[in-house]
């Protein structure tokens, strides 16, 4: 029935077909190079930590003493072996290995050693909406305005204002990122002082949801920002660009013109929308990174964030705290590319039917 | 639309100049940076269950020690202890004297009902400070409100020290709070209460600054009782990401003490015409901090095992070159295994001097060699005054800055040693080789920090150590303490010896890491003070006598402690070079009256326990 059904209607078991070979061939290898990639991510996280010439304990013990406090030498070994009990250093490296496992599916990455006991979720936690709330926006309006400033700037390579920003943009783009930060800040807080010296809300005073509390996290998120979207907004503008200029010479460009089609709409649909391809990868690709943090960008304004997090993490050999921001990285990294990837026959018909 | 613009733009421009909140005036307000930097766990204050970052205010506002050491006037401070400790005949006994009328932040009575719990809270939690060196409590009791006993499982006449603040110590915590808490380890004491002059008023979420408030009944805590009101309403600690931020909040008036590089006190001087530093003029910096810094052998690894070997690397350095290397010649020589602070020179340097004078090295063939050179001081001053810098000429102020002498530069003499010893040149690259006959190789580790004495010692060594004829490489580490530890290194610019207490004679801190009963083989930890695993029967006897001298017994202290450093600069485990040079700016626009070399009433720095001895001194300018 079913057969005789399939061939009295052919559109639909060709569709069925379709549906089927594109699940066969497009989607499920890439689910599965997801979960590989996660995999290999979080095993390479949790060894390359064990590989540092740090140790978690000794680092402590070097900060309780290198900061003065008195630890008799009698006292070290027991306080040793205490501390290698609760940090769950005792077992092998594959008890160790499995045990991380178990508590990552609960959402767990155990204490932080260095603040212990503190969870490093609860870490995390304090610090991700400072990052997600600078990077996030930065992320988007440079990924926003560097595209279509670079697609007009392309398109029209001759028009005057595209000449300046292409001045501005070979200025800004070599600047070493701590240059640019720092002459801003002395910039807007020292020669002209209209914004704080660094900080993420006034000193003394509470973040409640009201205008004047907004007003003040957006004063003190301005110079970061700011420095973080010149340098996005120029290094996507040279990159659309680039692809635009290779874009507008191809034949269906030509094509359109002769067809007569508006200029603004060559632009928009046949220009943009083939140069957008590889651009939306690189967003999905920075909006993963996000979960690294931004440390030059936290140290330079005083900002709180992941970044200074995970520095604190690595030059203390915390590696359960490393483990717990990297994995989320790989996890939303990996789940962004697989989004994109998943998304990508929307943007471009040509994988659609390949 | 446009009202809304215009209400926005009027709020955002009202908000622009501000730094701080409305209720705290500038002028009520001190600022100072955080030396370590942003808070990780901003709303925890339990200092008792791990690492809290004590220097944003807990320890130098919040809480009193039992003790505190003050190396600015050489004392120890009784603070929430009435007297000095008293132990027993056989020091297996220490009795403690509560000082009264002492109250808790939140109006409690302070009394030695916090003193037990505190001891045997942190003895029974694992994992709670100190719980691993209170294991050696047998019991501990009070005899009355204000007098407790602590009864030891053997003999230590040095337990009282762990009790003894120096930016670190077993701290009181409150029983009434505690004794509520179901986990000690994961409470966050948040708001915390103590028995110091301030309470919290606020806290950045994100970490970066904490707000502290004078206590209405500030006449109740130690500090009101001993100095007087704290002068500034508010103490603000805050952390600065960069040298460079600091130096532009200085200029703004917006930090009011700060540590910085030595390049970033030379800019605030330049800019701010209201900042100082510690000495108002050359070299600047801090000589009174009680560590010195200089190089530190691995005794385990040949041939640093030999004392000739390092007495040959000690005379092929030119001292003043060496400072000049280092810090342009900013600072304080010490040639023994102390820092020269005004209380360790008078306890030690001035009982020393002439047995340095008198020290000779044996150079074989009957040879005989006294390496002190007395006048290295004056050296390093005519250094200085060439450079430019405004350089005193009384001798014995040049004595306190410059130091009083160091070693001579006696690369002949460390070439008699190092063949001697079976070493030689390379005929063709005039290069050392080892006796085995291989070319001599030095790795140096040191901190990834430039702007770190021990970092600047490294380089300073490598310099001189090249000149000599050695191939000498510097390896830079952020794992400096897991290294160190593990004896992985030949020579690191770890202190040469351990920190003394600072404030007192007892030397008991820096000899006690050598004692052989703690020596353990390259890969296991050994204690701070010694990872280079040098021991000598001659230092476990000055230990032992150490040991049996009551810590009041200052006499009886000072001559075992003669002993262990002559023995010490003998044997040469470490070559101590320099005073910590520790560099603080102060901006006088809102408060002066700083304890600078001048005026040495305090220790300078605000991330010291002593900084709320500190603040009844200041006196504000009366600038809005």
């Amino acid at each position: 029935m079913t057969q005789a059904g399939a061939f009295t209607r052919p559109g639909i078991f060709s569709k069925e077909v379709e549906v089927l070979r594109f699940f066969r061939t497009y989607f499920l290898p890439r689910i599965l190079i997801y979960f590989l990639v996660i995999v290999v991510g979080v095993t390479i996280v949790f060894v390359i930590p064990r590989l540092l010439p740090m140790d978690p304990i000794q680092q402590m013990i070097g900060q309780i003493t290198s900061t003065g406090a008195y630890l008799d030498p009698k006292a070290m070994n027991y306080m040793i072996e205490t501390l290698k009990e609760l940090y769950g250093l005792k077992g092998s490296l594959w008890e160790q290995y499995w045990s991380f496992w178990k508590r990552l599916f609960r959402g767990d990455f155990g204490p932080s050693y260095f603040q212990f006991p503190v969870p490093v979720i609860s870490l995390i936690r304090q610090s991700l909406p400072w990052t997600l709330g600078l990077l996030l926006t930065t992320t988007l309006v440079s990924w926003i305005l560097g595209n279509v400033l670079g697609a007009l700037g392309g398109y029209f390579p001759q028009k005057s204002w595209a000449k300046i920003l292409d001045v501005i943009s070979m200025v800004i783009r070599p600047m070493p990122y701590y240059v640019l930060a720092l002459s801003l800040l002395l910039l807007f807080a020292y020669f002209i002082p209209v914004f704080p010296l660094g900080g993420g809300f006034l000193i003394g005073g509470r973040i409640r949801f009201d205008l004047r509390s907004i007003l003040i996290l957006l004063k003190h998120a301005f110079l970061p920002a700011m420095s973080l979207i010149l340098l996005g907004v120029f290094l996507w503008f040279q990159a659309m660009k680039l692809v635009v200029q290779s874009v507008k010479n191809e034949d269906f460009v030509s094509y359109a013109k002769l067809g007569g089609l508006s200029q603004s709409k060559i632009v928009r649909r046949y220009v943009m929308r083939n140069a957008m391809l590889p651009q939306i990868t690189g967003l999905a690709l920075s909006l993963g990174q996000i979960f690294s943090g931004a440390l030059i960008t936290e140290i330079v304004f005083s900002y709180p964030g992941l970044g200074t997090l995970l520095y604190n993490a690595i030059f203390t050999g915390d590696y359960n705290l490393l483990m717990g921001i990297m994995s989320m990285s790989i996890f939303v990294i990996t789940t962004s590319i697989l989004v994109i990837d998943l998304l990508y026959p929307i943007f471009d018909p040509r994988v659609r039917y390949r | 639309m446009r009202k809304v613009l215009l209400v926005v733009s009027l709020l955002f421009a009202c908000l622009v100049m501000a730094q701080l909140a409305a209720d705290v005036p500038r002028n009520e307000t001190f600022i100072a940076n955080q030396l370590t930097g942003r808070v990780g766990t901003p709303g925890n204050f339990n200092l008792w269950a791990g690492w809290r970052w004590q220097d944003r205010g807990i320890q130098n506002l919040l809480l009193e020690p039992l003790w505190c050491v003050e190396y600015a006037t050489g004392e120890i401070i009784n603070a929430l202890a009435a007297e000095p400790p008293i132990y027993n005949s056989d020091f297996t006994e220490l009795t403690i004297k509560l000082r009264k009328g002492v109250y808790w932040s939140d109006g409690v009575l302070f009394t030695a009902d916090d003193v037990v719990y505190t001891i045997e809270l942190l003895k029974r939690v694992p994992g709670m400070s100190y719980n691993a060196q209170l294991q050696e409590v047998a019991e501990v009791k009070k005899l009355d409100d204000y007098t407790v006993v602590v009864k030891l499982t053997g003999s230590n006449s040095r337990f009282h020290t762990y009790l003894l603040d120096r930016w670190g110590a077993l701290r009181i915590l409150p029983k009434h709070v505690f004794e509520k808490v179901e986990d000690p380890m994961t409470f966050e004491f948040n708001p915390p209460v103590g028995t110091g002059p301030y309470v919290l008023k606020g806290y950045d979420p994100g970490g970066y600054w904490t707000l502290w408030e004078l206590r209405k009944d500030w006449e109740r805590t130690p500090t009101g009782m001993l100095y007087g009101k704290p002068a500034p309403k508010y103490v603000l600690i805050q952390t600065f990401g960069t040298a460079e931020q600091q130096v532009l909040a200085m200029a703004r008036h917006e930090l009011d003490a700060a540590d910085l590089t030595m390049e970033g006190l030379r800019a605030v001087l330049q800019r701010v015409n209201t900042a100082r530093a510690w000495r108002r003029d050359f070299p600047w910096s801090v000589n009174i901090d009680p560590c010195v810094t200089g190089l530190h052998f691995n005794n385990a690894v040949e041939p640093y095992n030999n004392p000739e070997v390092r007495w040959a690397l000690t005379l092929a350095i030119d001292i003043v070159e060496y400072a000049g290397n280092a810090f342009d010649g900013a600072v304080t020589l010490s040639p023994i295994h102390l820092p020269l602070t005004s209380a360790y020179y008078d306890w030690y340097f001035t009982r020393i001097e002439e047995w340095l004078k008198s020290l000779e090295l044996d150079l074989g063939d009957g040879q005989k060699f006294k390496p002190y050179d007395p006048t290295a001081g004056e050296r390093l001053a005519e250094y200085a005054k060439k450079r430019g810098y405004k350089v005193p000429t009384d001798p014995g102020e040049i004595k306190k800055i410059f130091g009083p002498g160091w070693y001579k530069y006696a690369p002949d003499v460390a070439e008699k040693l190092l063949i001697k010893n079976g070493f030689k040149r390379d005929p063709k690259t005039g290069k050392w080789l080892l006796p085995n006959g291989k070319p001599w190789t030095i790795t140096i580790l040191t901190t990834t920090n430039p702007a770190h004495p021990s970092y600047r010692n490294g380089f300073a060594a490598s310099q001189a150590w090249k000149k000599f004829g050695i191939d000498v490489t510097v390896m830079t580490s952020d794992a400096l303490a897991t290294l160190g530890q593990r004896g992985e290194f030949e020579i690191t610019t770890d202190w040469p010896a351990a920190e003394p207490w600072g404030g007192h004679p007892d030397l008991f801190r820096v000899f006690d890491p050598y004692n052989s009963e703690y020596l353990v083989p390259i890969g296991e930890n050994a204690p701070w003070g010694n990872y280079g695993r040098w021991t000598n029967p001659e230092m476990d006897a000055v230990i032992a006598k150490l040991k049996d001298t009551d810590w009041n017994d200052t006499e009886g202290i000072v001559t075992v402690g003669l002993e262990g450093l002559k023995l010490l600069i003998k044997e040469m485990p470490g070559i101590p070079t320099f005073n910590y040079p520790g560099v603080v700016a102060w901006d006088e626009y809102y408060w002066t009256n700083y304890p600078g070399a001048e005026n040495m009433y305090c220790q300078p720095y605000h991330h010291w326990p002593n900084f709320k001895y500190m603040l009844p001194f200041l006196k504000p300018t009366g600038k809005k």
